[in-house]
């Protein structure tokens, strides 16, 4: 079988996103927040479980966001940093550190923890990369806090984060890189993208081999509400340098090209040997449920270009990176899941895999 | 006549000192921007501020399916104009705004009265509304030979109070500012890039750094294995001996036991002394071995307490035979309270066991008198504390005053078949422990070899 994975988010229910507002507004405690959330995250999984999905998330429900959740609540940030526009002009402003030194808040590991009461099947855990935290450091500089101590907490953060996580049995650690594509609209010269590899590679060094087989990194345009921050930017730009990443998965959105052969080519042509590569087959942000017939055409597509050994299946993008975020509903993203759950298996009959 | 004629150069020369005060503080501001969004919505705020325009907005192109100008930063009066706006810089001949129409064909356009240009038609009742009369729109652009092309894909967007504001001066002006706006921008989006690639390169030289440091540590501990074998090698036959001896005497006092029981009424008290001597020789042989295996061992441990005195006594009882076996009287004088050292006790028992091998193998060929060994141990009182130091003195050959300069440098040796590592790596060994290794001459024959190491407080 092909091996077939989501990754992480998916939409909170109304009571859940009403209960965040209303620990805001003073109407609710945390430790009823707190409920809601353990309530979301088991009713998330049993429903994921419930699509057949071999390995499941605990939807991220109790994340802030896919990119901030470790950070959220600390002290010293303020929250005009790097402002990142969506093609459908709303921005998201990226946090500011306004002073070291830095540690995580709240690290991947202890979702993990939490999501494992009620996982019956194979969990993975998805991190933030050390490249999207990078930006937090403000470009003037810290007084007393220079930006490589910055750097140096950061990717020691980061290794005790996913160390934890696959000690604590995470089958797979996925490292969000959504960054990659966006580095290329920030800086054409792709300098940014070559430091943001540099900078994760430095943690996946931290890894041996046999480690880095469960730890795996996921790029698309960056999703949120109906939009996407960097879709415009050729993926041509990108993968080339993507697989220098030393990550033994690649989790990479492939639905919504608009060429998806020419996408693949290029990943046939890049993809270094020991790399898996997940293919999208799902689009989080159409509205319209795919078709198990569709996905497995899709991934038959695939096979064409890459070795059926060497792949695997996934949906383009979290159904819901941020919190707030109500622009599709829990109901359509595990359709869609139960979707390429049985567009796969489809898929790894016809190739003759089981 | 010429009263007006001063009245309008007067305004004129009001009007670009005006422009020229904006320059300067917008100027200074590409200087103190610490990022992209901070410049942008500054140089919009001292536009509106100056009092030539009442709106300054910059807007930024999106490739997406409206081909939107996306505002990114405004200030001024009526920015709600903004949202009505809608602008889009795709290919069209009409009811494009002077936004859309710079970004589309990277130059300049102008409106020097909205209440009568055609072509501002769809937005003149909101833009009158607003107290707008005419606009400029320049694209974020920037030519030079020197320091190439560079194209933001958006605009500047001004709109005034006052028609026909927007001259041919004005519009150069704008223009050169757009084109200052260009060349700060991508110079603060490098900067994002370099300051990122200089903290992640200096990140990567640690890490190298720390890499190399441990694979030499690694080949360290690889090469004093190496030289712990090779000097056990030197004393198999000894270490043989010292085994075989409590074996021999096992195997005598088992059999003298087994003939006892013999007997029909066996001597149980000889039987229970022969047993007794038996456990005593087991662990006799024990110990040898386990100091063997100890020293054979590849890890290394973290510095912890350690009793000099412990470990001058578990190399002698091992080199003791050795010694014996060549004639070579052994002599030791030991501080009774040596204070304790931080340290790994196998690497300390391998500097020691390496200065006594050598010492003795100093001593093999001298006339029998002087094959003589003393191991000293003695404390000294600093200005950085107590040292603990350890010498081994021999009546030997000694080392010329050549010798003595490369005595510690590795693969130098003065024995035939010698690897020449020992002392280099004594030393290292020693470094390791913030400690120190030396070799002098003695007044007479031979010479004697120190080490000191700091006492624990």
């Amino acid at each position: 079988m092909l091996p077939t994975e989501p990754i992480g988010s998916i939409p909170r229910p109304a009571a859940l996103i009403e209960g965040i507002q209303g620990l805001r507004a003073g109407r609710i405690s945390q430790p009823e927040l707190d409920a809601l959330y353990d309530s979301a995250v088991q009713d998330t999984m049993r429903r994921l479980e419930a699509t057949g999905s071999p390995v499941i998330t605990d939807g991220e429900q109790a994340k802030h966001s896919f990119a901030t959740y470790s950070i959220y609540g600390l002290k010293n940030l303020s929250p005009d940093g790097l402002p990142i526009s969506f093609a459908d002009g709303h921005i998201r402003h990226f946090p500011r550190l306004t002073s070291g030194p830095f540690r995580y808040k709240t690290p991947a590991d202890v979702y993990l923890e939490m999501a494992q009461r009620y996982a019956h099947v194979p969990l993975k855990q998805a991190v933030i990369s050390a490249s999207a935290l990078s930006l937090l450091y403000p470009q003037g500089g810290i007084p007393g806090y220079s930006r490589e101590e910055y750097l140096d907490a950061l990717v020691a953060e980061q290794e005790g984060e996913i160390r934890r996580c696959l000690e604590k049995g995470a089958h797979v650690v996925q490292m969000d890189f959504t960054e990659g594509r966006l580095s290329i609209k920030l800086d054409p010269t792709r300098r940014l993208l070559h430091s943001f590899i540099d900078l994760n590679n430095l943690v996946l060094e931290r890894f041996s081999a046999e480690e880095r087989k469960r730890i795996g990194v996921h790029t698309c345009p960056g999703a949120d509400r109906h939009s996407s921050h960097s879709a415009d930017v050729d993926y041509a730009e990108l993968l080339p340098n993507l697989f220098e990443l030393q990550a033994a998965n690649f989790y990479l959105q492939l639905a919504s090209e608009p060429d998806r052969k020419r996408v693949l080519k290029m990943i046939r042509d890049h993809a270094k040997e020991g790399q898996r590569i997940f293919v999208g087959v799902i689009e989080p942000l159409n509205p319209r449920v795919e078709t198990p017939e569709e996905v497995r055409d899709r991934v038959l597509e695939a096979a064409e270009y890459i070795r059926p050994d060497r792949l695997g299946t996934t949906d383009d993008c979290g159904f819901a990176p941020f919190s707030d975020d109500t622009s599709r509903t829990r109901e359509t993203a595990f359709n869609k899941i139960r979707a390429r759950v049985a567009g796969t298996a489809m898929a790894s009959t016809a190739l003759g895999l089981g | 006549m010429r009263g007006r004629t001063h009245e309008a150069h007067e305004a004129i020369l009001g009007r670009l000192n005006r422009r020229l005060r904006i320059l300067s503080q917008c100027a200074s501001m590409f200087f103190q921007a610490e990022s992209e969004q901070e410049l942008l919505q500054s140089l919009c705020e001292i536009l509106a501020a100056g009092g030539e325009v009442r709106l300054a907005w910059i807007g930024y192109c999106e490739d997406d399916a409206e081909k939107t100008v996306r505002p990114v930063a405004q200030a001024g009066s009526g920015l709600d104009y903004l949202e009505r706006l809608q602008t889009s810089w795709a290919e069209m001949e009409t009811d494009q705004d002077p936004a859309g129409t710079a970004a589309r064909i990277g130059k300049a356009c102008w409106v020097n009265d909205i209440r009568t240009d055609p072509r501002f038609s769809p937005w003149r009742v909101a833009a009158l509304a607003r107290g707008y009369a005419s606009c400029v729109a320049v694209p974020l652009v920037a030519r030079s030979k020197q320091r190439g092309a560079v194209d933001l894909r958006g605009t500047l967007s001004l709109y005034s109070a006052e028609c026909d504001v927007f001259d041919e001066s004005a519009v150069e002006h704008y223009a050169g500012l757009a084109t200052s706006i260009a060349y700060a921008v991508t110079a603060l989006r490098g900067h994002l890039a370099e300051d990122l690639a200089y903290g992640v390169t200096a990140l990567r030289a640690r890490a190298e750094r720390k890499r190399a440091e441990e694979a030499l540590h690694q080949a360290r501990e690889e090469l004093a294995h190496v030289t712990r074998v090779t000097t056990l090698g030197e004393l198999a036959a000894s270490i043989a001996h010292e085994v075989n001896q409590p074996l021999a005497a096992i195997i005598a006092d088992a059999n003298a036991c087994l003939h006892w029981l013999e007997s029909d009424r066996p001597d149980l008290d000889s039987v229970r002394e022969a047993l007794a001597a038996v456990v005593k020789d087991s662990h006799r042989a024990a110990e040898v071995i386990i100091r063997i295996r100890a020293l054979l061992s590849r890890s290394s441990v973290p510095h912890r307490p350690c009793d000099l005195v412990d470990v001058i006594r578990d190399v002698l009882l091992l080199v003791g035979p050795e010694l014996g076996r060549h004639g070579t009287i052994l002599q030791t004088s030991l501080a009774p309270d040596l204070p304790p050292v931080m340290g790994d006790r196998i690497q300390l028992q391998q500097v020691l066991l390496n200065l006594v091998v050598n010492a003795a193998e100093a001593v093999r060929d001298v006339p029998p008198e002087r094959r003589r060994l003393v191991v000293r141990s003695t404390f000294e009182q600093r200005d950085d504390g107590f040292w603990a130091v350890v010498a081994v003195e021999d009546a030997g050959v000694g080392f010329s005053a050549e010798q003595a300069a490369r005595l510690f440098e590795a693969f130098y040796t003065t024995k035939a078949g010698g690897l020449g590592m020992g002392l280099s790596i004594s030393r290292s060994i020693m470094d390791a422990h913030r400690g120190r290794l030396w070799a002098t001459a003695n007044a007479d024959h031979g010479s004697t070899f120190h080490f000191a190491l700091p006492g624990m407080p």
